[in-house]
């Protein structure tokens, strides 16, 4: 491993080589906190950055930590999520957690069109991070545990803070993975989506998104009419108070098939939905950076050139 | 004295646009006990000029200056002023201020009883001697109550000359008594004083009507409250206006308070609440930039007791941009409403019959659409509402004089805009 340290935020003292802090849930690796005193990256002036992250003097908030963060966990994980260039906001959150060679991993993309979706996003990869920190035996049974409890935990959300969360509730979608020694399980709710990238070959979608357009393509529509309808990305099932019950899809993978896990938010997929265009882009991302992290970092810019539309958030885990 | 302040808006701006529109709710819960921090000092200011004399004015004044007496707390300094072509003090002795106890006050409605009808009418030397009589007690929460029936009779410009010297040095609520005074004329005393005006048509309700300003003067407890707001660089306050509980423009106002920060007068405060609509002229960002277009804070000489956060996001998403927030686009209407009545008054006493049927009937749709019933009362008495929804009104022929000037007074009322989003 090679993240060694104690929590900053909260001073903890975490289990050795969590990407996460268990005590307090903050990101040990990743975007950095606004800190008062700093120079302003807007208007360049000195130490004017105030204690609520805003520039003393241009008004412009200096640092905010989800734009774009980063997890390292070195050989066994890496993961990066990103604003991209059009969202105001980065509504994508993640949760990355190593113990030895065993990973938990989660990915949530926030619903734009319900009111704080980044709140229900980071909600639910936490809810879901800290129950897949048990996760033995059956692990298929343990994912499926991690997303109801971010379900409920989402579904809570409209109840509390703004009145407007009653109105247009928080909603998001969840890809959840735990690897134990050689067992892989999987789950998820919504569109993003888990892959199993081969050494060579196309790449292989794990989950079947719950959108529109699989719909109807399951019921005999060309894929291409599908995918080109205005309706193709709405989301069928989704985590949020007005989700009505949550049945999360869940499936394992077969040991001793040597390539990589990904899981990712649309903001990465919709500029690759050829299996191989996507298999070729991650492995030429993996192979040309010299870590995992950098990889996915990589991942993130490569869906920024692409125009950048939406949040992007990928997370790689070698599997053999 | 526990205050919080709370801002609403949409905070999603297109690109490309620079106006940061926000609703900033002020509210105290009052001093712990409902204690005064400061002391208080209150003066009566009643017209005595000869008009006083007609239907039983002078009667009525005499019980409403006894009637505001009687609700002054113990402790509270206090004087009568009496009106005429100069400035008299009819209680306590010239220069003095009475401290109120029940035998001082007995005193007081004993004083009353000598006020005579005779003289003219010179606001401007009426204020200034209550701005000496105040000046003995700075720190004090200081509020006036100023009864005429008719015109200042003080040459051009003078009145307007110690309003300049005096303004917002202490709080003055005028009332009006009869028709034969101005609108305007008070109007303009009450904004430069932080005040209210209003008309008191019938003598009988003037007694009521000193109690009511009485006894909500008794209820403040903190003498000068601030809103301070602090913008970025190369931004601009196109306004803070006070909007509830009635439209009052405060962007005049404004003293500079370091850099791209400025204060602008609250008054006096008790338990209450009001709504603040602040327009920032920001220059555009890009998308996905966030800006602190204002900070706004609530304060007191040196003390902050809250603050609220004005914002603005750059999105291209029109989803979010288009949004109207809905205290925002009330207030705003609330204004238009004052504005439009204001305007269909002025056209209807300039014989222009075509803009004020206009006026009124944009002012009508407006008070219906806000659920506005008072100033929709109001105005059915200058107009016939045919149709409240589209605006269609017709002027009625014979207008009361009284009523009129009460839709006039009262056109800056608005109400309250309910919390849910």
């Amino acid at each position: 491993m090679t993240v060694t340290d104690d929590c900053a935020s909260c001073a903890d003292e975490r289990a050795a080589g969590a990407a996460f802090c268990e005590n307090c849930g903050r990101a040990l690796a990743g975007g950095a906190e606004p800190a008062a005193g700093t120079d302003c990256p807007a208007c360049d002036s000195t130490g004017t950055v105030g204690a609520d992250g805003y520039c003393g003097n241009c008004g412009m908030l200096a640092v905010r930590p989800r734009d774009h963060a980063e997890i390292d966990a070195g050989e066994v994980a890496g993961a990066a999520t990103d604003r991209g260039l059009r969202h105001h906001r980065n509504e994508d959150a993640m949760w990355l957690a190593t113990r030895g060679t065993d990973v938990d991993a989660v990915v949530c993309d926030g619903v734009s069109a319900s009111f704080d979706p980044d709140v229900a996003s980071e909600v639910a990869a936490e809810a879901a991070g800290k129950v897949l920190a048990a996760a033995t035996g059956d692990l298929a049974e343990h994912v499926a545990a991690a997303i109801t409890a971010a379900a409920e935990a989402v579904a809570a959300l409209a109840g509390i803070g703004d009145p407007r969360r009653a109105a247009s509730n928080p909603a998001c979608t969840i890809v959840a993975a735990c690897v134990r020694d050689e067992r892989i399980a999987y789950g998820w709710v919504g569109d993003s989506r888990a892959y199993r990238i081969p050494p060579e070959g196309d790449a292989e979608q794990l989950t079947e998104d719950d959108s529109w357009a699989t719909h109807a393509i399951a019921f005999g529509v060309e894929p291409q009419v599908a995918w080109n309808d205005p309706k193709a990305h709405a989301i069928t099932a989704w985590l949020g108070a007005d989700a009505g019950p949550v049945r999360p899809r869940t499936a394992t993978l077969e040991g001793g098939q040597p390539g990589l896990l990904v899981l990712c938010s649309d903001g990465l997929w919709n500029y690759l939905t050829e299996p191989a265009a996507f298999a070729g882009t991650v492995r030429r991302a993996v192979r040309e950076a010299p870590d995992l992290v950098s990889a996915a970092r990589a991942l993130t810019a490569f869906a920024n050139e692409q125009g950048g539309a939406d949040n992007t958030t990928v997370v790689l885990v070698p599997i053999n | 004295m526990a205050y919080t302040a709370e801002a609403f808006q949409n905070e999603f701006l297109a690109l490309g646009a620079t106006e940061v529109n926000a609703i900033v709710t002020v509210t105290s819960s009052g001093a712990e006990g409902g204690r005064r921090t400061a002391g208080a000092t209150e003066i009566i200011i009643v017209d005595c000029s000869g008009s006083m004399q007609a239907e039983g004015r002078m009667v009525a004044a005499r019980q409403a200056a006894k009637a505001a007496v009687n609700c002054i707390d113990d402790g509270v300094r206090f004087a009568i002023i009496a009106g005429v072509s100069t400035a008299q003090q009819l209680f306590p002795a010239p220069g003095q201020l009475a401290v109120a106890t029940p035998e001082i006050r007995a005193q007081a409605v004993g004083a009353i009883d000598r006020l005579q009808a005779n003289g003219g009418t010179a606001m401007g030397a009426w204020l200034k001697l209550a701005h000496q009589l105040f000046a003995q007690r700075p720190g004090d929460i200081q509020h006036a109550i100023l009864l005429t029936d008719g015109e200042n009779g003080e040459y051009r410009g003078y009145l307007e000359n110690v309003l300049q010297e005096i303004g917002g040095s202490f709080t003055c609520d005028c009332r009006g008594i009869g028709t034969s005074w101005q609108v305007s004329e008070l109007r303009k005393i009450a904004t430069a004083m932080l005040g209210s005006v209003d008309i008191v048509a019938r003598p009988q309700d003037l007694a009521a009507a000193f109690e009511q300003m009485m006894t909500a003067a008794m209820g403040k407890t903190s003498a000068d409250v601030q809103l301070k707001v602090w913008t970025p660089v190369n931004s601009t306050v196109r306004f803070v206006k006070q909007v509830e509980p009635q439209v009052t423009d405060l962007t005049g106002k404004r003293t500079e308070d370091g850099p791209r920060a400025g204060r602008y007068p609250l008054g006096a405060w008790g338990s209450e609440s009001r709504d603040y609509h602040v327009c920032i002229d920001v220059t555009a960002g890009a998308a996905g930039d966030e800006m602190l277009a204002a900070r706004v804070s609530v304060v007191e000489g040196e003390t902050v007791h809250a603050q609220c956060l004005v914002r603005a996001v750059w999105t291209d998403d029109a989803a979010l941009s288009t949004r109207i927030n809905r205290q925002v686009a009330h207030y705003t209407g609330q204004a238009e409403l004052a504005d439009a009545i204001q305007a269909g008054i002025e056209a209807r006493k300039a014989g222009d019959d075509r803009t004020a049927t206009l006026k009124f009937g944009r002012a009508a749709q407006l008070a219906h659409e806000s659920g506005n019933k008072a100033t929709e009362e109001l105005l059915a008495t200058v107009v016939e509402i045919e149709d409240a929804a589209t605006g269609t009104v017709r002027l009625r022929r014979k207008v009361d004089a009284a009523d009129e000037m009460a839709l006039d007074t009262r056109s800056t009322k608005t109400v309250r805009v309910g919390r849910a989003q």
